[in-house]
């Protein structure tokens, strides 16, 4: 039996897309998978990963800081450690790129660590990780971040094995409210037209508001905006649900409207059909659904993935696309020629190296050097190029460092 | 004197090299959370540098890129240990540049210069960059200094590390292999090699390098002239009935020069408990009186001496007792280390800076989580009343991988800068 140990410690949306590495390890001839994550997502990790054994520690969950949390902290993940340090680990996959993950790597041999690694009191980045913080350079070329966890395996699973293909349940439309954070929302008056534009078009019986307990008067907010035939059917569950709950909800319905959630990454999972509204610093070719059956509707304009953090200089204009009467139509008749500027609308598709998005209406200006990069990606990981470009120089030299070439393992080299 | 937090910077090579460990090793023990730059490490890269064939330009510009990688890896070390301290010894390769930034940046630094400032006078680039400067001679040397801008000064001779230099069980076959009637442990400089000339007809053994090309020495040096390593020293030591000391001068005209430091190896035998003829030096009397030392002033004296003490070992012995004795008071690494930082707290106003210090224990503490960490303390050699703080940089000193407390440890002061900033 080999022993594998998963660490994510970040938050709902990023333990979901763990599900390409874990689904690979899963697969692995006598594999035993161990996910150690936030004591806060072990409910929801239950649900999602039962076949991994879960290693529950207070990273974000212990709250603010005082005193009782630093005793409660350090009394409680001693013992978690504990029992993660009497594990023999095949290998360690440590997924974030966080002070914290750096410590808890400290328990491991750095050999069998992928990913964040510490060495004698050093934080280490290995070359795979490093790359990836490299394209951020080129956001609008990126890859899935499912398909980039899932890559720290040579023998990832194929993409469409990862999540089922989307279809609808029968149990209405569900709306989330907000993601974590609240520029790449769409504001509540924008919500409940695109909702009531979906739920008409597509005759739902019953709209469902979706979120925490911050939500709820947002939620309110949408309700009230709804045209009344719709908001009969309308049910506002923004914190009331505990992670069962939402699992069943999300898992029953037609469709799910939502900006990128986690919310979002649970109904990929789960095979509920997504109509994802991208805009802000959220872009769908880094964290859009994965699985077959979903659509992405992504403000496109030139400024755009943003950061977050860094105030909006531009009057946030990628909302306008979606403020368009002309996307409503676009919405009901789906015709790319109704289609307004800013908007791309894309539908989920495979290719080798995992997730991407097909154009169904507007213009990918990306994607002739998506397609290069996602070629180039593919030789890195597997050796196999189904088409050289000469562009990839261009890439090469941008996401290959010196030291990499010099100090790279060599164990797939002639001398094997 | 509070815990402190120091920088001990070694020499890519040379005679500052051991001392800087010693020094190191001192502050340690006496409480300090002491973390080594180890310059040695880098020193094969730059020896190839000089292997190249390139045109003197270009090795030129090599070099001193090479050394300002070195530098500039210390000023990163700094920034993430944050010493109250940065103690450089002689040779360290901290460029100007890199003093002058640790300036701007507030952080205190020091040198311990322990060479002869008159055969050695680079210290006249690197002296005013140093917040302190310790030296291993008296007189004139503290005047120049002043006179170029370095106000702090501070005498501080060598010494010996007591749980290193101290006397030794040998077994049989080490005293055969280290032993002899009479000894040298050093470098083959010309006041030594034509005094040792006269010596050859005693069961008589060179130790050290640099003895090459002297066919009547020669016979005499051990290991064909290899290093010895420190811990072989301290066997030599042990194992010779008369260990010579004569400080060494690079012209032979004088065999005793009557110079003024005391070289490391006086205080290091005097430790070991070991017998020892040393020839006289100016600063000699004030480290130790003349019934703990057995010195000499000429050839003939040295020659005279050899025979007495031969067949006296009851009185090398008394000797040996009263000069360790002395050692052990007044001249350990430890002893030089808190006036280096006594005087450092003397001369530079509000040094050391208040630094968050957070206690360890609270109320309600888990009893059996107490007693893992008060068991940690003790293995790291911390008091009780350490800062969480200094507790967490000493758990990050480990090497390999750490156990689950000690990973709780690091992990939790994570947690605390995250969330600490948070609220």
């Amino acid at each position: 039996m080999k022993n594998y140990l998963v660490i994510q410690l970040a938050r709902f949306g990023d333990l979901v897309q763990t599900k390409r590495l874990i689904k690979t390890l899963l697969a692995r001839p006598e594999a035993t998978v161990h996910l150690c994550l936030d004591a806060s997502l072990a409910p929801l990790a239950r649900l999602i990963y039962p076949d991994a054994i879960l290693h529950p520690i207070m990273a974000h969950s212990a709250g603010t800081y005082d005193g009782n949390a630093f005793l409660k902290m350090l009394d409680n993940n001693w013992r978690a450690f504990a029992e993660l340090a009497q594990l023999d680990f095949a290998a360690i996959y440590n997924l974030n790129f966080s002070g914290l993950n750096f410590r808890l790597a400290a328990l491991f041999e750095p050999e069998k660590v992928e990913g964040y690694a510490w060495r004698n009191g050093q934080e280490v980045i290995g070359h795979w990780p490093a790359m990836a913080m490299r394209w951020s350079g080129f956001r609008r070329l990126g890859i899935n971040l499912v398909d980039f966890w899932g890559a720290y395996c040579p023998d990832m699973l194929p993409p469409g094995q990862v999540n089922p293909e989307a279809t609808p349940k029968g149990g209405g439309i569900g709306v989330v409210l907000a993601g974590r954070e609240t520029r790449r929302s769409l504001p509540a008056p924008l919500l409940s037209r695109i909702a009531a534009t979906l739920a008409g078009s597509r005759k739902a019986q019953r709209l469902v508001l979706l979120g925490g307990r911050t939500e709820q008067a947002a939620g309110q907010a949408v309700i009230k905006d709804l045209p009344a035939a719709v908001q009969r059917n309308a049910e506002n569950m923004a914190g009331r649900t505990d992670w069962k709950q939402l699992v069943e909800t999300v898992a029953g319905l037609d469709l799910l409207i939502t900006p990128d959630t986690g919310t979002m990454h649970l109904a990929a999972h789960l095979g509920t059909p997504v109509a994802a509204f991208f805009l802000s610093s959220a872009w769908c070719f880094e964290t859009g659904p994965y699985g077959l059956g979903h659509i992405v509707y992504q403000a496109s304009t030139d400024c755009l993935p943003c950061l977050e953090t860094a105030p909006c200089q531009e009057n946030v204009k990628c909302l306008n696309g979606f403020a368009d009467p002309g996307f409503q139509r676009f919405l009901v008749t789906g015709n790319p020629g109704h289609s307004p500027d800013g908007i791309l609308t894309l539908r989920s598709e495979f290719d080798a190296l995992g997730q991407t998005y097909i154009p169904m209406a507007g213009h990918d200006s990306d994607a002739p050097r998506r397609e290069v990069l996602r070629r180039f990606i593919l030789h890195h990981l597997t050796g196999t190029e189904p088409l050289f470009d000469e562009l990839e120089q261009t890439f090469a030299q941008q996401l290959y460092r010196d030291k990499d070439w010099m100090t790279a393992d060599t164990h797939y080299g002639i001398q094997g | 004197m509070e815990t402190l937090r120091i920088l001990v910077i070694l020499p890519l090579y040379g005679g500052s090299l051991p001392i800087g460990r010693y020094a190191a090793s001192a502050l340690k023990q006496e409480g300090h959370l002491t973390e080594v730059f180890e310059a040695p490490a880098f020193y094969p890269a730059y020896t190839a540098l000089s292997d190249l064939k390139v045109t003197t330009d270009r090795l030129d510009y090599l070099q001193n890129s090479f050394l300002n990688v070195v530098s500039q890896s210390i000023l990163a070390k700094v920034e993430t240990f944050q010493p109250d301290l940065v103690l450089a010894m002689a040779q360290a390769p901290l460029n100007q540049q890199a003093l002058k930034r640790l300036r701007r940046d507030g952080v205190a630094t020091a040198m311990w210069f322990v060479e002869d400032y008159n055969l050695f006078t680079y210290w006249k680039a690197f002296a005013p960059l140093y917040d302190v400067f310790a030296v291993i001679q008296k007189g004139a040397f503290f005047e120049d200094l002043a006179a170029i801008g370095q106000p702090n000064a501070l005498y501080l001779p060598l010494a010996a590390q007591p749980d290193f230099h101290r006397p030794m069980d040998l077994s049989p076959v080490e005293r055969r292999k280290f032993g002899s009637e009479v000894s040298f442990m050093g470098a083959g400089y010309p006041n030594r090699r034509k005094a040792f000339r006269e010596l050859v007809n005693f069961n008589f053994k060179i130790w050290g390098t640099e003895w090459e090309g002297d066919h009547v020495l020669e016979p005499l040096v051990q290991l064909k002239g290899a290093r010895v390593t420190p811990e072989e020293c301290v066997k030599i030591f042990n194992a010779t009935k008369i260990n010579l000391n004569l400080h060494s001068s690079i012209q032979a005209d004088e065999l005793v020069t009557f110079g003024d430091f005391v070289n490391p190896r006086t205080f290091e035998l005097a430790a070991c408990g070991a017998f020892q003829l040393v020839d006289k030096r100016t600063l000699m009397p004030e480290a130790f009186a003349e019934n703990e030392l057995a010195t000499f002033s000429s050839m003939d004296e040295l020659l005279e001496k050899i025979e007495y003490f031969s067949s006296r070992p009851e009185e090398r012995q008394a000797y040996a007792d009263r000069g360790r004795a002395r050692a052990l008071k007044d001249h350990t690494y430890a002893q030089r280390m808190n006036s280096l930082l006594q005087f450092t707290a003397e001369r530079i106003p509000g040094w050391p800076k208040p630094r968050d210090a957070s206690p360890i224990f609270g109320v309600n503490y888990p009893p059996e989580l107490k007693r893992n960490i008060l068991d940690l303390l003790s293995r790291l050699g911390l008091p009780e009343d350490v800062s969480f703080e200094d507790l967490v940089w000493a758990v990050r000193q480990q090497q390999g991988k750490l156990n689950d407390l000690d990973t709780s440890i690091l992990f939790l002061d994570e947690w605390r800068k995250l969330y600490k900033k948070k609220s």
